[in-house]
């Protein structure tokens, strides 16, 4: 059947199902397979208007071979998830120009699907989802348009019964949703390669956290299981940098901080070293994807019985593997502690040292300060106070500095952001051999009552420093607070009021409107739905899966749970048949019996209804009786029923009725007026 | 199901089974779950359960689009062996239900489609290979359907008790031969009331006043009284014994030819088969009366 046509109804809906689903992807995809999507469409609708033929094998052999030497140009690589999807996509199009068969439309239809499924492994938010919902209900009405008849022309028509079927499918898929029994990776899939690393790195650089707040984004949502303490409390710790190149701060070796403390293995030695004090704060915290290792917590933390993570020797968690989707994990901090009460030399030694060449002027500092100073608590004190009394300025637009960083900040510029200050307060504690090291993570939040959550974002993150004192283990130090409480009460917001930085590279972000109520208002509410969905559709883990379902059916295993799901899904499917099937009152009348009961209903409108069991030629003659105007009309009418009652079932012999009753009709008008 | 010549589909006829394409979509879903599973994404497993649910409604649909649904025999057109017989179905809806893209024929390859939208009542022609003659009920009619996603099946087998009469393949037998009995007769009978109308002419005192036409008078005024010659017309004879040493169904194929042919001329034509002789005569109903002679005579059975 080479003269197959594709009706045209499903080729519309194809054609712009196929836009619908690719376009998300463009973004990622080379400018090259953009193209090729391009000209594939346009040749398509070429040969639908019959301008062009279908292009021969040679030319689609070479349409591939440009596509995928486009791609692996584009890509520089056949490795990872993107080259994946872009040669899937690259299939779904060219697929296009080889129609000559229902079943090509088929195999199209059905790419197409798979193509709108990779668009859930980049975005899962809403907005996203609704968007696919609608391109898969244009795909469906592609796949409904081929099995229609090529006489059916109405697109909208098309369009409108597949979002009934998919409308009546989404209860049913519900409940698969909810009751189908989750289960681990069965094996370990290519990754997407080309998310962004987001959040605070590894490295502290002047200038890099600054650039961090620039940003929007959602880090984390943490939900507390009661009260929510203060924001000015609320440092969510993420790492620790310890070791000072001169220009920037980065981790300590890991090999030296031996074994992790996770929930599989014996608690390590120094596990002893954290004694936590103090009301415990339950939380569990929704974080973003990060490409990165670390976790997020409230000092100070107690360990966690959650699989693939484990707590570093420095107090902060560690995920195994990176974080690639949003994660859930569940904590308990205490707000008072005292790590490390006792300090090994061999820490004391690392937690002071400094580049030996570097910022002269700055060590100079420290020693005639430390000189002012009758001990190490003063010394804090008076660095802090130099922090606060003299002119540093809080900014998000500090000058560029040179290779002697501190001094330039210390005692020139005088202006910074908070990386500036932590950075230099180690610097200035390390040249006395105070033991310090600079902690980086987020600092505060924004409460939000409707879904009663702490929301971070990308603008809230912040530096600090850990100082080590005898007696009290590490003790946080925030010098920012010295130079801009109002960051640690209120927010960078309204620290950095004055100067108008605050995301000035998005002149639209929601962030910007936080004093506009109504907004904020708004802004809170799509922030809770979009918290909710992250936590109950995309975080639907298995984890969370067992968790809801064990406190409505108590505890189930797997088997138990699929007889629930296919019970509940076969009743439901009762309930759409009954709805879908219900409608048949008067399917079992014949044409004759139909035209006849409305034709009793007209003399019923006279007031001469018929009785139920009376005969029609009973019926008729009482009729005439009460109304012998109508006797004719009475006499044809009943007389074609009749005859017809017992003849052969002829179709076409339903006219003669009709045409008597319409004669009927028209007499009963001309009696009537 | 015993034959009759209205149905209504409902659940005991009608049979549904997935499709080549609905099996290939179930093997699409499974993979989406796997995909699922192994990216832990909750809304891949959303896409593949609606898709699945999207699988088990379009049951209930395609299911729907038949049941309920009414069709009746409609006139049936014989035809000579070997061309197609036409057979007219007629659907019928009750109610809001429609239906669309319904399949039906007897050849399970030459399907026709019908809608029963706006209309409740739709009339399909169908065309059945005829091969030999006689009385032909094509069997079981197929209707079938796809709507709306082609996933399912369901189709149904009526036995609608149409029937139709093939009458046999006309075959070239030559030239006709006058019959001996026809020209030993030799009396040309002069019939009355049966003549053919020759012309008009100008109404004269004393012309039959049923020979006035008057509808043409009613449009023009004019008189005229028709004319009718009487022609002494040959009469034909068909005989079985035309055709010696041929066999029955060679003889009733030249038979049939004839037939034809005269049917086009003038003449008055007679049958004479063993057993069965009808009288020379004209007009469409003495053609039809021959040819289902011809058609009905010794039939096998089961043809």
């Amino acid at each position: 059947m080479t003269g197959f046509q594709i009706p045209r109804n499903s080729l519309a809906w194809m054609l712009a199902a196929q836009t619908a689903v690719i376009l998300p992807h463009i973004s990622r995809m080379p400018y090259s397979t953009i193209a090729l999507c391009f000209f594939c469409v346009l040749w398509r609708v070429m040969v639908y208007q019959g301008r062009w033929s279908y292009p021969g094998k040679w030319v689609k052999v070479l349409f591939v071979f440009f596509g995928i030497v486009g791609l692996g140009i584009g890509y520089g690589t056949f490795l990872g998830l993107d080259p994946w999807v872009g040669l899937l996509i690259m299939m779904f199009v060219l697929k296009l120009l080889e129609m000559h068969h229902k079943r090509d439309g088929y195999v199209v239809i059905l790419l197409g699907y798979f193509v709108a499924l990779t668009q859930f492994l980049y975005e899962q938010g809403i907005p996203y989802t609704l968007y696919m919902f609608v391109c898969v209900i244009m795909i469906t009405a592609a796949l409904i348009g081929l099995n229609q008849t090529r006489s059916h022309l109405r697109p909208v028509q098309t369009f409108k019964k597949a979002s009934v079927l998919l409308l009546q499918s989404v209860p049913l898929m519900i409940v698969l949703f909810v009751l189908f029994p989750r289960i681990s990776p069965l094996w370990t899939v290519p990754l997407q390669s080309s998310v962004a690393r987001t959040g605070v790195t590894d490295t502290m650089t002047p200038g890099n956290i600054a650039l961090l707040t620039q940003s929007d984004e959602l880090a984390f949502r943490a939900t507390f299981a009661d009260e929510v303490p203060p924001l000015s409390k609320l440092y969510w710790r993420g790492l620790v940098l310890s070791r000072f190149d001169g220009e920037s701060w980065t981790q300590e070796l890991p090999a030296l901080y031996g074994r992790l403390y996770r929930p599989d293995q014996p608690p390590p030695s120094w596990r002893d070293n954290m004694e936590l004090l103090g009301e415990e704060v339950k939380y569990s915290i929704l974080l973003e994807p990060t490409s990165q290792n670390w976790l997020f917590s409230l000092t100070m933390p107690e360990g966690t019985d959650k699989e693939g993570i484990g707590l570093v020797r420095d107090f902060r968690f560690y995920s195994f593997r990176e974080i690639r989707s949003k994660l859930r994990y569940e904590l308990t901090s205490h707000l008072n502690y005292r790590i490390d009460r006792d300090l090994h030399d061999f820490w004391r030694y690392r937690y002071t040292l400094l580049p030996v060449e570097g910022n002269p002027r700055s060590k100079r500092l420290a020693e005639s300060i430390w000189d002012r100073s009758p001990n190490k608590q003063e010394y804090i004190r008076n660095v802090l106070r130099r922090f606060n009394r003299e002119e540093f300025v809080y900014t998000l637009k500090p000058p560029v500095l040179g290779d002697n960083s501190i001094d330039e900040f210390l005692l020139d510029s005088k202006r910074g952001f908070c990386e500036h200050y932590a950075g230099s307060f180690v610097f200035l504690m390390r040249t006395v051999g105070i033991p310090a090291r600079v902690v980086v993570g987020y600092q505060g939040g924004e409460y939000n009552r409707i879904g009663n959550y702490v929301e971070v974002r990308q603008f809230d993150a912040h530096a600090w420093t850990e100082v080590w004192q005898e007696g009290q283990g590490w003790v946080r130090v925030d010098p920012t607070s010295a130079v801009a409480p109002e960051r640690i009460e209120s927010g960078l917001e309204f620290a950095v009021e004055g100067e108008d930085t605050f995301l000035s590279n998005l002149p639209l972000s929601w962030m910007k409107y936080r004093q506009t109520l109504w907004l904020t208002e708004i802004r809170l509410q799509l922030s809770a739905l979009s918290h909710y969905w992250d936590s109950w559709v995309v975080g639907y883990t298995p984890s969370v899966q067992m968790s809801l379902l064990a406190r409505y059916f108590g505890d189930l295993d797997r088997k138990w749970l699929g007889m629930v799901m296919m019970s509940s899904f076969f009743s439901l499917l009762g309930v759409v048949a009954i709805f879908i099937l219900g409608k048949r009152s008067h399917t079992l009348l014949r044409p004759i019996d139909r035209e006849y009961l409305k034709f009793c209903q007209l003399l019923a409108k006279q007031g001469l209804p018929r009785s139920v069991g009376e005969g029609p030629l009973h019926y008729a003659a009482r009729v005439v009786q009460t109304r012998p105007d109508l006797a004719p009309a009475m006499k044809q009418v009943t007389d074609t029923y009749v005859r017809l009652n017992y003849a052969e079932d002829q179709p076409e012999k339903t006219e003669s009725l009709r045409k008597a009753i319409r004669v009927y009709r028209f007499r009963n008008l001309v009696t009537e007026t | 199901m015993p034959p009759s010549s209205a149905i209504t589909l409902d659940q005991r006829k009608i049979f549904i089974l997935p499709t080549k394409e609905g099996i290939l979509f179930s093997f699409l879903i499974v993979f989406m779950v796997i995909a699922g599973i192994n990216y832990q994404n909750s809304l891949i497993f959303a896409l593949a359960f609606l898709l699945a649910s999207l699988f088990m409604v379009s049951i209930l649909h395609t299911y729907r689009n038949l049941s309920g649904l009414t069709i009746m025999a409609g006139g049936t057109l014989p035809a000579f062996a070997g061309e197609d017989a036409e057979f007219t179905v007629v659907l019928s809806r009750f109610g809001v239900r429609t239906y669309e893209a319904l399949l039906l024929g007897w050849n399970i390859d030459l399907l026709l489609g019908a809608d029963l939208l706006e209309d409740e009542e739709v009339k399909v022609k169908l065309f059945v290979e005829t091969r030999v003659r006689g009385l032909m009920n094509p069997g079981r009619m197929l209707i079938q359907t796809y709507y709306p996603v082609g996933l399912f099946r369901a189709w149904s087998w009526l036995d609608l008790d149409m029937k139709t009469i093939v009458y046999p393949r006309p075959v070239p037998a030559g030239a006709i031969p006058f019959s001996e009995s026809t020209s030993s007769d030799g009396e040309l009978i002069q019939r009355e009331g049966v003549d053919d109308f020759y012309g008009l002419r100008d109404y004269q005192q004393g012309d039959p006043l049923k020979h006035v036409a008057w509808k043409s008078y009613a449009r023009t005024d004019e008189l005229l009284t028709k004319q009718f010659a009487a022609f002494a017309d040959r009469r034909v004879w068909l005989e079985w014994d035309f055709f010696p040493g041929m066999d029955k169904e060679a003889r009733l194929s030249r038979l049939c030819h004839w037939v034809l042919k005269l049917d086009t001329g003038n003449d008055e034509y007679g049958l004479r088969l063993p057993g069965v002789e009808i009288a020379p005569g004209r007009g469409p109903e003495h053609r039809e009366e021959m040819l289902k002679t011809l058609a009905l005579f010794e039939v096998e059975q089961g043809s």
